[in-house]
């Protein structure tokens, strides 16, 4: 192809708009700064909290998990929708979420106040089969990938499901859609993951 | 963004029966739930993923492989401009429809006697206007790169080979390459939930920048990909 018309000697007037191949330099400086900020807060978003304080087993849930059976039951007593956490051990993202999140007091306070908690492990991997019930709550609420949380009515209806781990904020922001109101996040100052 | 580039975008998006088929298929077959749960409400609609999909489908390669942007160029276009008007008449035309589809669903429900809640329409259509601007994006960076309708083959290859490193990561227990791979395969359906600015609470700020760094570079690549495209008439495959 022959030169631009604005870089042809003479005759030829200029491009009314400059250039017709100018990169956009202001819009790539932009989105290399975002990109950049986006690792940034990639990893910040993945390093696991400080160690709770106070009210929380080290390592382990600060959310208390109810069986099935008596989740169900809880679930019709308080009319309060189930919260099921479908994970498997294997799993990186998951364990990002049980230490950003489950591992969390105050965030799994909150939880526990709004939702009945369940969470639906998967031993497949580690022993070639799971549970009955693990079994058919996945093909239930066809879930095929981990983590998946998903909430639902007393009767099993679902209503939310976010599927992945996108950081702390990103799954309150999701759980906060189910319009169940989740008070953690707002009176804190910052979430724990960030500090 | 160039008015007259962006009307013929449209125009040539919304004569195309193959599209106007996908478009109306996406965009009215959800109505389906409204009308048998009305109090569903707008979640139900789900989003217009498919039907900026539909109307994004060869939004530059089409006019490579048909010999159109060589004319196009020809008149005092810059090449920015002609990706910026593509990537906004097809975030209007997908913002539009949804429009529609908001109203339609807002009729249906106030006829079968549900509330209406308007924050929640308005949180619909916040949420897909983003979506819509978004996969727009990546559509044009992807059909800068692919003549005719060969954005659609990339979306796809990039999406499954994200989704089998994702797999490999998870398997090998290689957090790095699950979440490098998950972040790909999110890429490809830039959205932002927009629910903490409606309804309070923290904004997730990872997912404010993503979705920003993702539509930024999307565009930004498109434009000097087809700056550094040789057009002629004697030029092959483009």
């Amino acid at each position: 192809m022959p030169p631009p018309a604005t870089d042809v000697p003479g005759g030829v007037p200029p491009h009314p708009a400059g250039s017709p191949r100018r990169d956009p330099v202001l819009l790539l400086a932009v989105a290399a700064l975002l990109l950049a900020l986006r690792v940034v807060l990639g990893f910040h978003e993945a390093r696991p909290p400080a160690a709770p304080t106070t009210g929380a087993l080290s390592g382990a849930d600060a959310v208390r998990w109810r069986t099935l059976e008596a989740g169900l039951v809880e679930a019709r007593a308080t009319n309060r929708p189930m919260l099921y956490d479908f994970t498997a051990d294997w799993c990186p993202p998951c364990r990002s979420l049980q230490r950003q999140v489950f591992a969390d007091p105050e965030a799994a306070a909150e939880i526990e106040s709004r939702f009945v908690p369940v969470r639906v492990l998967d031993r497949q991997r580690e022993e070639g089969r799971n549970a009955r019930w693990v079994d058919s709550l996945q093909a239930r609420y066809r879930v095929n990938s981990f983590p998946t949380l998903i909430v639902t009515d007393a009767d099993g209806r679902e209503s939310t499901r976010i599927e992945g781990f996108m950081g702390r904020d990103a799954t309150f922001g999701q759980l906060r859609g189910t319009g169940v109101s989740l008070r953690w996040g707002v009176t804190q100052p910052a979430p724990t993951g960030r500090r | 963004m160039n008015l007259a580039l962006v009307l013929a975008t449209l125009r040539q998006r919304f004569t195309s029966p193959i599209r106007i088929f996908i478009v109306l298929l996406f965009g009215w077959m959800p109505m389906l739930p409204i009308l048998l749960a009305p109090s569903a409400g707008f979640a139900a609609l789900g989003d217009c993923y498919f039907i900026a999909l539909a109307l994004a489908a060869g939004m530059i390669g089409q006019d490579l492989s048909s010999g159109i942007l060589q004319l196009l160029l020809a008149r005092p276009v810059t090449r920015a401009q002609y990706v910026f008007s593509r990537w906004g008449a097809v975030a209007a035309g997908t913002f539009l429809i949804t429009v529609l589809q908001t109203l339609a669903a807002a009729l249906i429900m106030a006829l079968r006697g549900a509330p209406v809640q308007w924050d929640q329409a308005a949180l619909f259509l916040a949420n897909n206007a983003l979506l819509a601007l978004g996969t727009a994006a990546v559509m044009a960076l992807l059909s800068s790169l692919a003549a005719g309708l060969g954005d659609l083959g990339l979306l796809f290859l990039v999406f499954i080979s994200a989704q089998v490193l994702e797999k490999l990561g998870m398997l090998k227990s290689w957090e790095w390459l699950a979440r490098g791979a998950g972040e790909l395969s999110r890429g490809l359906k830039p959205e932002l939930d927009l629910a903490p600015f409606f309804h309070g609470g923290p904004v997730a700020w990872f997912a404010v920048v993503s979705y920003l760094s993702t539509v930024t570079l999307c565009l930004g690549l498109a434009v000097m990909v087809m700056n550094r495209r040789e057009l002629s008439y004697a030029s092959s495959g483009n």
